[in-house]
């Protein structure tokens, strides 16, 4: 896990990302800094990309593959589609894994717009529940706070902390208020850009410089209604490290982009528009993974402390009692519990700051479950007929379904000079592999396609695996089952990132 | 437990011990009662105490279950009581306990263990047939078969059967049993069906099988054959390899009496009536399990193309679609399927692979007046609806399901059940804590607290349990 | 009597347990096992395993299982069989579809004498087996054989443990293949319904197929092996698979934590003997049945860290905010991160952050800052956002 890794790896790869149209265009360029000179190549718009699925599309590329019979055709499609899934920037990054976030939720009229069913209120706040419980999920060691706009105000929905459950309580208590005399939200008004800003900047300003400094804004309006100049909120937020990303409905604002691409160093990929609600889900639910972090963090904050540090954090054990007793967090009697290892202060549930003496109180296991952003598996690679023959793979090793056989069909001329073409592609990927990362940085970044051998290879292992299996090992599992079934299959230096840490 | 198993489960609950005791004899038999008579909980229940060396005391096995199952428990316990499985002891302290039947217990071990010396899992043929069949050819053969009863019973009703050549070769044998079952009657030469008839046609072929079995389990004797061998061969049946071929020189008389009638209803196959050997179709092997879905195929090697096969046809049976605009449409160009949907269905066009009808009021009540329930109408259409509409929950639209009902309800009003009314208790508390008892057994149809009143469709478990009490 | 009750549609829509797939991971480690041997010899557990099988197939109709070997130096499964891959030399085949089908073909054909051929005799003559028992069996029993053989002592004298990690890995990939197979939703994604926001229409989704995890284990430390059998533990978290433990020897923290988190059952019997009674009573009940009974678990289950730098348990650590490591001390050489080598201030990790107190709402909530960001004066009133006057 030493830096060093990070240089000779190379290449690690994805782990939990959902399809954004985002990344369509640029994964998250290298962190070029200040420099907005060299503009990014220019991003697709929404309507550009092909999730806009249209009969129209659809066709001509089901007629392209002609070779194969149309099933086949269909059926790539269908793995290209699901391989869309995975992380297209496999670049090796620092993430900023205790993260600060602030989620501000649009609750101004332009939210009653029934283009999402039953109305974009009801959508965001349906999925926010999700993501809210996403989020800790994947990052139990961060704090989230949530706020609202509204009328011209942004209101404090729920306080930082790091309980999943209390802010889902609060997201849900705007539609059902869970006190009878509760009234439920109605969005209305327009919504302030700068009010909001200003808010979650102080909710976060003051947070630890080893965590990042989020927030996350989910923008129905065209509009924003602010009380001064909100440029100079701008420059205040990029001063705090704060990094804003927006997930827009409707229609790009040039606001937004100017918010999105000042806090993100130039950066425009974290301004996102959902156009519908399936993409709003994607969309939010792709922030649920840790930031990279940029290298040139240190030098724009000026700030003296150094972005790590080391923390000191409470492993409790649990207790069990038959009596109950008071617990420090809500204060109302409970039996059993955890009790801080510091001040023996008794908390219900982790992971959370002690209520009494504010150290950080977590099981080892909330830790693990942020290894896999850290130690991500690498991408595997689509395998070509010839390299399939090579290895003879009959049958995917994880889940033992049979690969089919290679088609001797009239094509097969054809096919064998693009297999020709293939192999050398292969022996690249060979020279690539043995001098080094470049080619192999290439190969993980380009674009997902689908394999014509229905197979997808390991690099480290050379196990061979289905679609399926593909999937679930890297967004679910984050284990190669290829690699962990032998021993040492590989030196080190070609290990997919799971090998090292010892714990 | 599917629905084709528990017709089987209550004709067995009716037999006597000394049959249950002499059917345990055979590992096969003890199997596959295991495997597909016996709730779920009842499975795990015998499975724990089946190598458990003492016997389990009753407040043992209730610490075991959550309160929350008690009533789960308490089934579970009287099928096991009643199939004779699981017997109650008292010892001297007035503990009880329970413990597993002998025989069952060691014809069980014998089974999973492999053990034992009782060939009841068939000998397969040991010299190789020169023609030996595919099991294709052994699906076709099975699905005629039994297609041909069906059309037989059905097409009288519908029509057809002067049109079509279908429905004719039904053996003599066949057409007895038949009639013994009450599903058709004949009058003056013509075949109609009876009420039971259409219920049968409805269900599905499993249970088709199994409801014929019975009928001709019931008759054993009057052919002068013993029940428990016709039941154990069944059994055995139903633990075969599909496309294997057996002998028949282990089988007893009656076994080999058997196997003309079994190749009349398409349960097993042979090459002609002087064969050594048999095969059994698919109708035989799902006897015991449920559409074949065990994935036992002897082509180890091929396990995940099959498996792949099986799971993604399997649920893809269906072929009938219904809209919430009582709209049916049927991918089917089965001349019995669409009788069948034409008994409820007001059908109007027919394409290659596809009819179209609606459901109307007369329809429904048409097929009301013939004897058919509703329900067995919405299970037929749910069992197979098309995979499309498997995506929904319930498969089927709730407005129809409702509709269908409604018109059905309008002719009939009163429900009947037999049964039996429990009254004159002396105390209160005997009262409750024996409606109690039955509703936990899910037999108590009706209660009337005020005037300590209760009614029960099956009385046996309860009196047993009342004599019970009384000794106490 | 005729009311139409709305809640009885389900008219008997199976009322059957769905089918279950159990997956065995066996810990055959050849080290722990020949500690075992006075007790209990791995040809007593196996036999006792396989009878366990057996009465699990036999406890559904289309319940499957899946057994994989966790050894020493490889990861395999033992049922249903793997195919070897046929690895060809690419400079004679390329080109020449024909050539290519005969070598597979001879190839199966091969296979199928070596793995098929032999055992279909052996079970058409057990006419005293329950023909799918035989078919597992005998694979099983194959495999297992067909791995000891492939054991040398040079792969024994390597490492002392098991590859939990990889079993497990397998496990998890093959249930989670079987469960997309079995599904009747074809990809429960895209399903256009699940995007209906409205939480009552929150997507019912059948199960089709329950899967638990059996490890059958027998050795000790897996620290080497913490992150991979970690994952696995949240994937099945995730995927609501149960991880069931039978610890017959040896003793892991990871392992009580893996069925502490996934909700499975836990057991470390004192007398390995009565196995397959453990098995029965405790392990063969699925998820359907489990719901009705009480499972022992694992109880009281160590929670607590243990330091990358001396392996301590440690109550209060330090962490490392680039790379999670966890060490015993402030203390360390440079200030150097052990793990990742990064510059660690120690500022942090003592100061506490300020309280949040919250405030009347106009009051201020930010006392240093002040600076050019104000906002125009013109915040319309009772907004909570704090401004600069």
């Amino acid at each position: 896990m030493a830096d060093s890794d990070y240089e000779f790896e190379g290449d690690n790869g994805s782990d939990d990302e959902y399809v954004a149209a985002k990344s369509k265009s640029n994964p998250r360029p290298p962190p070029t800094g200040k420099k907005r000179a060299e503009e990014p190549p220019r991003k697709l718009h929404a309507w550009e990309t092909d999730r806009s699925r249209t009969v129209a599309k659809e066709l001509p590329a089901v007629a392209e593959a002609d070779d194969g019979s149309i099933q086949r055709s269909v059926q790539e499609r269908e793995e290209e589609r699901k391989r869309k899934r995975l992380r297209k920037d496999t670049k090796p990054f620092q993430r900023g894994i205790i993260r600060h976030v602030v989620l501000v939720l649009d609750l101004s009229e332009s939210m009653m717009e029934k283009d999402m069913r039953p109305n974009r209120f009801i959508t965001m706040i349906k999925y926010t529940q999700e993501y809210v419980r996403e989020f800790f999920e994947q990052n139990p060691i961060s704090q989230m706070s949530v706020l609202g706009m509204h009328d011209g105000l942004c209101i404090r929905v729920s306080e930082l902390s790091g309980n999943p459950a209390e802010h889902i309580a609060a997201i849900q208590d705007l539609r059902t208020p869970r006190n009878p005399e509760g009234v439920p939200k109605e969005p209305k008004g327009s919504p302030s850009l700068q009010n909001a800003l200003e808010l979650a900047r102080a909710t976060i300003y003051h947070t630890p410089s080893h965590g990042t400094r989020e927030v996350i804004l989910v923008f129905g309006s065209l509009l924003s209604l602010d009380p001064g100049d909100i440029h100079q909120t701008i420059k205040a937020c990029v001063r705090d490290r704060i990094r804003v990303s927006v997930v827009g409905m409707g229609a790009r604002l040039r606001i937004c982009q100017e918010i999105v691409s000042r806090t993100n160093a130039g950066d425009e990929s974290e301004y996102v528009v959902a156009t519908d609600q399936e993409s709003l889900r994607e969309l939010l639910l792709a922030t649920t993974t840790p930031p990279v972090v940029r290298s040139d963090q240190a030098a724009t904050t000026a700030s003296s402390d150094s972005a790590a540090a080391l923390m000191m954090m409470g492993f409790p054990s649990r207790v069990i009692e038959d009596v109950p007793t008071m617990c420090a967090c809500h204060g109302i009697l409970t039996t059993g519990g955890y009790r801080c290892s510091r001040c023996s202060a008794k908390v219900c549930s982790l992971p959370i700051t002690c209520p009494s003496c504010q150290l950080t109180l977590l099981l080892s296991t909330h830790l693990a479950r942020s290894y896999h952003h850290l130690f991500p598996l690498r991408n595997w690679v689509a395998v070509s007929w010839n390299r399939a023959l090579e290895q003879g793979s009959r049958e995917c090793v994880g889940c033992l379904s049979a690969f089919p056989e290679k088609p001797t069909t009239k094509g097969d001329v054809s096919k064998n000079e693009a297999g020709d073409a293939q192999k050398e592609n292969a022996s690249l990927d060979k020279t690539a592999r043995a001098t080094g990362e470049q080619q192999a940085d290439k190969d993980d970044s380009q674009d997902q396609k689908a394999s014509e051998s229905s197979r997808y290879e390991c690099r480290a292992c050379e196990s061979h695996f289905c679609v399926d299996c593909d999937i679930f090992c890297h967004m679910v599992l984050h284990n190669c089952p290829g690699c962990l079934s032998k021993l040492n299959p590989v030196p080190e230096a070609h290990s997919n990132g799971d090998a090292g840490m010892t714990g | 437990m599917s629905a084709s198993s528990s017709q089987a489960l209550e004709y067995l609950e009716l037999l006597p011990r000394q049959t249950h005791t002499k059917l345990y004899e055979q590992p096969s038999t003890v199997l596959a009662i295991f495997r597909c008579m016996l709730p779920h909980l009842a499975k795990s229940l015998v499975m724990a105490m089946l190598y458990m060396p003492s016997s389990l005391s009753a407040q043992d096995l209730d610490t075991w279950f959550r309160p929350t199952a008690r009533s789960d428990k308490d089934k579970s316990i009287s099928i096991l009581e009643q199939l004779h499985i699981v017997v109650l002891k008292q010892d001297a302290s007035r503990q009880n306990s329970y413990e597993l039947s002998k025989g069952f217990a060691r014809a069980l071990r014998q089974a999973l263990e492999g053990s034992g010396s009782h060939r009841s899992f068939g000998v397969p043929s040991s010299e190789t047939d020169p023609d030996k069949v595919t099991v294709a050819f052994l699906d076709e053969f099975a699905q005629g078969q039994w297609e041909n009863i069906l059309f037989y019973m059905v097409g009288s009703t519908v029509g057809l059967s002067s049109s079509n050549a279908l429905g004719r070769d039904v053996g003599e044998g066949t057409k007895a049993l038949l009639r013994l079952g009450e599903f058709v009657k004949s009058t003056h030469a013509r075949v109609s069906i009876t009420r039971a008839g259409f219920t049968f046609v409805l269900q599905e072929t499993s249970a088709q099988v199994w409801s014929l079995l019975i009928v001709y389990l019931k008759h054993a004797d009057q052919l002068g054959m013993s029940e428990t061998d016709v039941l154990s061969f069944l059994f055995m049946l139903g633990s075969l390899e599909l496309g294997q071929d057996y002998t028949i020189s282990t089988l007893s008389a009656t076994q080999l009496q058997m196997l003309e009638d079994l190749y009349a209803f398409g349960i097993i196959y042979r090459s002609n009536e002087k064969a050594k050997t048999f095969y059994p179709t698919r109708l035989a092997v799902t006897l015991t399990s449920d559409a074949g879905m065990l994935s036992t195929s002897s082509t180890l090697r091929n396990k995940a193309i099959s498996n792949e096969v099986s799971h993604r046809s399997a649920p893809n049976t269906g072929f009938i679609i219904v809209e919430t605009n009582y709209r049916l449409y049927a991918y089917t160009d089965s001349l019995l399927q669409i009788s069948i949907l034409s008994l409820f269905t007001k059908l109007t066009t027919r394409f290659p692979n596809l009819v179209s009808g609606k459901l109307t009021k007369e329809s429904i009540t048409r097929a009301v007046k013939l004897g058919i329930s509703s329900a067995q109408i919405l299970s037929y259409l749910t069992s197979h609806a098309h995979p499309q509409m498997q995506k929904n929950n319930p498969y089927l639209p709730p407005t129809v399901m409702d509709q269908i009902r409604l018109w059905e309800y309008e002719g009939e009003r009163v429900e009947t059940t037999n049964g039996f009314l429990m009254k004159d208790f002396p105390s209160d508390a005997e009262y409750r804590d024996l409606a109690a008892y039955a509703e936990s057994l899910g037999v108590l149809i009706w209660r009337n607290d005020a005037r300590r009143m209760c009614f029960v469709d099956r009385v046996d478990q309860i009196s047993s349990y009342l004599k019970k009490k009384s000794q106490k | 009597m005729n009311a139409i009750d709305g809640t009885d549609r389900q008219i008997k829509t199976d009322n059957s347990p769905p089918p279950s797939l159990l997956a065995i991971v066996l810990d055959t480690n050849p080290h722990a096992w020949a500690h075992l041997s006075s007790t209990l010899p791995l040809r007593n557990a196996l036999a006792n395993i396989l009878v366990f099988i057996n009465a699990h197939l036999a406890s559904g109709n289309a319940n499957e299982v899946v057994v994989i070997a966790a050894h020493s130096h490889r990861a395999v499964f033992l049922y249903p069989t793997p195919k070897t891959p046929t690895p060809r030399n690419n400079s004679n085949g390329n080109g020449n579809g024909a050539a290519n089908g005969d070598v597979d073909m001879n190839e199966t054909g091969a296979g199928s004498m070596e793995d098929g051929g032999p055992k279909d005799v052996s079970i058409s003559d057990n006419p005293n087996k329950y023909r799918p028992f035989a078919v597992v069996e005998s694979a099983i029993l194959q495999n297992f054989a067909a791995l000891l053989d492939a054991t040398t002592p040079a792969h024994l004298a390597a490492t002392p443990t098991t590859l939990i990690g990889g079993a497990l890995s397998l496990a998890l990939s093959y249930i989670a293949k079987s469960t997309l197979l079995r599904s009747p939703l074809d990809s429960v994604v895209d399903n256009p319904l699940s995007a209906l926001a409205d939480s009552e229409t929150l997507h019912t989704k059948r199960e089709s197929l329950t899967s638990r995890i059996l490890i059958v284990s027998v050795s000790g430390d897996l620290a080497n092996q913490y992150i991979p059998v970690m994952n696995s533990i949240f994937a099945a978290q995730r995927k609501r698979i149960p991880i069931d433990i039978l610890k017959l020897a040896g003793d892991t923290v990871l392992l009580q934590q893996a069925s502490d988190a996934t909700g499975g059952v836990y057991m470390k019997p004192d007398r390995p003997e009565g196995l397959l009674q453990y098995l029965m009573m405790a392990f063969l009940p699925d998820t359907t049945a489990r719901r009705s009974l009480v499972m022992p678990s694992a109880g009281g289950v160590d929670f607590r860290a243990a330091c990358f730098c001396h392996r301590n348990v440690v109550d209060i650590g330090y962490v490392c905010s680039v790379c999670l490591s966890i060490f015993c001390t402030s203390d360390l050489p440079s200030n150097l991160c052990l793990t990742c080598g990064s510059y660690l201030s120690l500022r942090s990790a003592q100061t506490n952050p300020p309280a949040l107190v919250p405030r009347k709402k106009k009051k201020k909530k930010r006392a240093g800052g002040a600076d050019s960001t104000t906002p125009g004066g013109s915040t319309p009133a009772g907004s909570g956002t704090p401004m600069h006057s």
